[in-house]
């Protein structure tokens, strides 16, 4: 649990020469004033598929992360900052990608956020050279989208019987002719998991990457109590889903005349405008009503970065009648 | 804990095979040919299996409510099958 003093184990291959290919930008800093409280952990390797450790653990993480919050942002700052400086030379190469505007997140950090409030510069004690333009004089939404949906897949690491699994577990259904798989379900967290025969599992419906995690430990654990060798391995999040209102109606014809490469607009086959963001690589599903979907994000923090981004092209676009 | 009469040696196995294989055929007769009425029942789901086309659920709190009566349990198991 030694994320909270230093960077997180991928951020730092982010910050080394050879692994930049994205700007050196430590993923979870965006994070930290949105005070979601819950920032994902790096990958445990605990063999044990105890649900209580799995429980405990993260109640330890979300109480060492409040306790110490301020400390760890201004520790991050200060270690952006070295991330930031070392990777800038490489970064001169690269002008801003794609059109949408870059708003400047990781160094924006103060010492006491509060949730849904992002100031847009950093304060002086923390001399920053941004990567990418930051809009000038725009604020932050102060909207949070909500995650609505995780898709995350694990490996049991043995061969399963399904028709035992299906036979003895609750809430199981097991049709072979139609679909190659147990589909099984609990109800805290509220979740499917789809089990296969080659122990591969994937796990959906979760509303946090904790939750995700703890409820694929909670599959596993049901398969090693019907005699399973079961064990978790690789447990991966492969897609998040999040929603969030802008509050006001939008003028979709007007998005898709200018930003037709990334944009298509069907109204006779879909409602919503699919506007595919260059970076971070995310869809967003653009509703008249000014309701967004946002999906394809591998972390939170794709998510919340690409609500970002499009925010202030949507406010281009409002609706005035 | 409930014991089977094939576990407590009343009948012998085979016995108790054919047994369910009569009720088999009995019930499917009879669900076909001798029901008429219409009975909505209504419950919380506790559990539910679908393994080899059959489907098994456990209900609790269950009201069976036909038009001339209501019949209230606590714990109901079903078990279906296809009826085609």
């Amino acid at each position: 649990m030694d994320q909270n003093n230093s960077l997180p184990p991928y951020a730092q291959g982010l910050a080394s020469p050879q692994g930049a290919m994205t700007p050196g930008i430590p993923i979870f800093s965006p994070m930290m004033p949105y005070g979601t409280g819950l920032t994902p952990q790096p990958i445990q390797n605990t063999s044990s598929l105890s649900i209580l450790e799995e429980q405990q653990r993260q109640q330890q993480q979300q109480q060492q992360q409040q306790q110490q919050q301020q400390q760890q942002q201004q520790q991050q700052q200060q270690q952006a900052v070295a991330a930031v400086q070392q990777s800038t030379s490489q970064q001169a190469t690269q002008g801003p990608s794609g059109q949408t505007p870059q708003l400047f997140h990781s160094q924006t950090l103060t010492t006491a956020p509060l949730p849904g409030t992002t100031p847009l510069y950093p304060s002086p004690m923390t001399p920053m050279t941004p990567i990418t333009p930051a809009t000038p004089a725009s604020e932050s939404s102060g909207i949070v989208p909500q995650l609505q949906n995780i898709v995350s897949t694990v490996n049991l690491g043995c061969k399963l019987d399904l028709k035992t699994i299906a036979l003895r577990a609750r809430n199981a259904e097991y049709n072979p002719k139609r679909f190659a798989a147990v589909i099984m379900r609990i109800r805290e967290p509220r979740t499917t998991a789809l089990i296969f025969s080659s122990g591969k599992m994937v796990c959906t419906g979760a509303k946090s990457e904790e939750q995700s995690r703890l409820a694929a430990r909670k599959y596993a654990r049901v398969v090693q109590k019907l005699g399973f060798p079961a064990k978790f391995l690789d447990f991966k999040i492969q897609n998040m889903v999040g929603s969030c209102d802008v509050k006001f109606p939008i003028r979709l014809e007007g998005l898709v005349l200018t930003h037709q490469q990334f944009s298509s607009y069907e109204p006779e086959l879909f409602p919503g405008l699919i506007y595919r963001m260059i970076k971070p690589r995310i869809v967003l599903l653009i509703f008249v009503s000014g309701k967004v979907v946002l999906t394809g994000a591998k972390v939170r923090a794709e998510i919340y970065e690409a609500f970002e981004n499009i925010y202030p092209i949507l406010k281009g676009f409002r609706k005035t009648t | 804990m409930t014991f089977t009469f094939s576990q407590s040696q009343q009948i012998t196995p085979q016995l108790a095979l054919q047994v369910l294989l009569q009720f088999d055929k009995a019930i499917n007769s009879a669900l076909a040919q001798r029901v008429r009425n219409r009975v909505n029942f209504r419950g919380s789901l506790n559990t539910y299996r679908f393994c080899d086309n059959v489907w098994t659920f456990v209900l609790n709190d269950v009201e069976f409510r036909e038009v001339t009566e209501l019949i209230k349990v606590d714990k109901v198991k079903i078990v279906a099958c296809d009826g085609k």
